[in-house]
């Protein structure tokens, strides 16, 4: 299990991570979200020494992070990074044998993944020649031809088309179900939702959400209110009570508002103001937790 | 892996990845080219016999002209093609000799032995004719003198071009040990290319991976001092290889040709020249590689060079003062400075010129320098590989790191 506990960092003036803590056990996958600025790059790369905390720790198992552990991970970085004139073989090659495989392991795995991408026959392209959909792959590859216990991924969804991104999907279910402990930081929710079972929200250089995204709906103290009426709706939407946020697009209002809200007094009202063509009441989006917990 | 393993495969990369690309092999071959050249050319075209012409007007020239061109092939093995050769062209008055030397025909005019006429003074040939004119007139001039005691003009030239003092030193080297000093410097200027060229290459080896951003992925599985001595000891490798394959065809071409007589070379100079090489460019390419990893992008690597070539010059100069003034103080402190004593040390050294534990001492103190830089280098290249954007601070470089 990857633990990182309460972690500190300050760059001169700016708070980076106040109290970053999170966890994920082998076998999940974890959504690391938070706005942009928040330390989630930081906070991931705290995992490989490469930005030394001011305070607390990151551990593995309960042990301290060391450099033989560190092979054992798998990384992407945001700042995306290969050697262009490289060939893609030869360079996820060279990467599993830095983190200890011998080199016909290597070459082998690195083989096994370029397969797995639809990359065979470009196995000996320079990196540069690749697109950039590609050039993505064999950066993914990267970070998995050593067959880590551990994945940190950082945005690894951006920049993908659809159909990328599912088969990323894929593999890191694929990774989770083959017992590896997975994290990614994204800002695409709906994916997020649709592939972990837990989320931690970083806002601020602390973690102010964590836990099983289910129970985080049903626990969260708001719920996620659609309304589409015919006719003048005059100023129904005033009498209900504990609006957070409302948005109307020209025909549907949607609006986040406390979970104690008499919803079935105002239901009875809209339906004396015109004819009700559309309402739904339900827990939370992740976009709605996500966008209460860094407001 | 153990960490010596990471940072040879690191060393391997480098070899293999650069050592294949075109613009390694292409420079390589240039470079040999050129240095095959330089030395094949002007074999061809220059050595062999310098002719000179001098117009004569009216009596007593020939001895002088004869004397001249004994005096000028002095020197010269008895196998060898002769140095110079003075023709002399007779002239019935001074007009007409002037005015071939206006249309370029003559090197100079010599009249009635008394007098030289030039087209002009400053030139390179004028200066050589004239000076073999004027030692020429002086033996026929001493001869006169001479020859009423009796002893013939030959043996007065043998005399005047012999070193009758015998040599000896305090330093013990042997007469004809001049050439200490040409392969001290030789091998000094040799120094000061490679750190020079080499260190640029390590400079931009290490920008190239930060401004690819690769170096990331590297130090999430290594650390940054593995990837600093390895990549130091890769490019190092390829450039020593370059390096030395240069110095085989200079030496093949030079022995083929015979443009130029080489020293020979004792084995304990060989070795002070390569012991010193090797410490020199450690000392400086790990200074090369921890600026590199302070700049983003290959444009802005020439600014963070500067104090690297500035100390090289630096230590280039004071080498040059010890070369003229092996004991003196300039030398004494450059010996006891790291950054200055790859070039003065061998340079002393050659010369004879160093006590045995100053020698020592330098040694250690540079090894030491080095050992301290890989320390510090490593530092600053962790925490300066990290920080994207404009040039990183030093301190700021320092700050940020751990390793």
């Amino acid at each position: 299990m990857l633990q990182l506990i309460d972690l500190h960092k300050r760059y001169g003036d700016v708070v980076a991570l106040a109290g970053c803590a999170f966890g994920v056990d082998r076998g999940r996958i974890l959504g690391f979200l938070g706005p942009n600025g928040a330390g989630k790059t930081t906070a991931m790369r705290t995992v490989f020494g490469l930005v030394r905390p001011d305070a607390g720790e990151v551990t593995w198992d309960g042990k301290a992070i060391t450099a033989d552990l560190k092979r054992r991970f798998g990384y992407m970085p945001e700042q995306r990074g290969l050697y262009p004139k490289m060939k893609a073989h030869d360079q996820l090659s060279y990467l599993g044998r830095l983190r200890g495989m011998t080199g016909k392991d290597a070459a082998a795995s690195a083989d096994q993944w370029l397969e797995r991408f639809g990359l065979a026959e470009r196995r000996l392209d320079a990196v540069e020649t690749l697109s950039h959909g590609n050039q993505q792959r064999v950066q993914l590859a990267a970070a998995l031809v050593h067959d880590p216990e551990l994945l940190v991924l950082d945005e690894p969804f951006s920049g993908l088309d659809p159909i990328a991104a599912e088969t990323m999907s894929d593999i890191l279910r694929e990774q989770a179900a083959a017992g590896k402990a997975v994290v990614f930081s994204s800002h695409q929710l709906d994916l997020v939702e649709d592939l972990c079972e837990e989320v931690a929200i970083i806002n601020d250089g602390a973690i102010v959400v964590e836990g099983n995204v289910r129970k985080l709906k049903d626990a969260a103290p708001i719920r996620h209110l659609e309304l589409e009426l015919d006719g003048d709706v005059g100023d129904l939407l005033d009498t209900l009570d504990g609006v957070r946020q409302v948005r109307y697009d020209g025909h549907i209002h949607t609006a986040i508002i406390d979970s104690e809200t008499d919803v079935r007094g105002f239901l009875a009202r809209a339906h004396e103001v015109g004819r009700l063509r559309h309402f739904s009441y339900t827990t939370p989006s992740l976009s709605d937790l996500f966008r209460e917990a860094v407001r | 892996m153990s960490p010596l393993g990471t940072m040879w495969q690191i060393a391997q990369r480098e070899i293999r990845e650069r050592g294949r690309s075109k613009a390694y092999l292409i420079t390589t071959l240039l470079t040999l080219l050129l240095v095959a050249g330089l030395v094949v050319v002007p074999g061809l075209i220059g050595g062999g016999t310098s002719d000179y012409t001098v117009g004569t007007v009216g009596d007593a020239n020939d001895p002088i002209v004869a004397a001249a061109e004994l005096l000028g092939n002095a020197g010269d093995e008895p196998d060898d093609e002769p140095s110079i050769a003075i023709e002399s062209e007779p002239f019935d008055d001074r007009a007409a000799a002037e005015a071939a030397l206006e249309d370029g025909g003559l090197d100079a005019i010599l009249v009635d032995g008394h007098e030289v006429v030039l087209e002009s003074v400053g030139g390179f040939g004028e200066s050589a004719v004239l000076s073999l004119l004027q030692r020429g007139a002086a033996s026929v001039e001493l001869e006169a003198i001479v020859s009423e005691s009796g002893d013939a003009a030959a043996d007065v030239i043998e005399v005047m071009t012999s070193d009758p003092l015998e040599t000896t030193t305090l330093s013990g080297q042997e007469a004809g040990d001049e050439s200490r000093g040409a392969v001290a410097y030789a091998g000094l200027l040799l120094l000061y290319m490679a750190v020079l060229l080499y260190g640029t290459w390590i400079l931009s080896g290490v920008t190239e991976e930060k401004s690819n951003q690769v170096v990331e992925v590297l130090l999430s599985s290594i650390k940054p001092w593995q990837l600093l001595a390895g990549k130091i000891i890769g490019i190092g490798l390829l450039g020593m290889a370059q390096f030395a394959s240069t110095i085989a065809v200079a030496l093949i071409a030079l022995r083929v040709t015979g443009a130029f007589e080489l020293p020979s070379l004792n084995a304990a100079t060989v070795a002070n020249l390569i012991i010193w090489f090797v410490l020199g460019f450690l000392l400086f390419a790990v200074m090369f590689g921890a600026a590199g990893s302070l700049v983003s992008r290959m444009e802005e690597a020439n600014t963070v060079a500067l104090p690297m070539s500035m100390t090289a010059v630096a230590g280039f100069f004071v080498s040059i003062s010890a070369l003229s003034d092996p004991d003196g103080s300039a030398a004494l402190i450059g010996t006891f400075v790291p950054f200055t004593a790859p070039f003065v040390v061998p340079v002393r050294a050659a010369l004879e010129a160093i006590p045995a534990w100053q020698y020592m001492a330098s040694v250690v103190l540079t090894v030491a320098a080095i050992v301290g830089l890989v320390f510090v280098a490593g530092r600053i290249y962790a925490g300066g590989l990290l920080r994207y954007g404009g040039r990183v601070k030093v301190r700021e470089a320092w700050r940020s790191s751990d390793s």
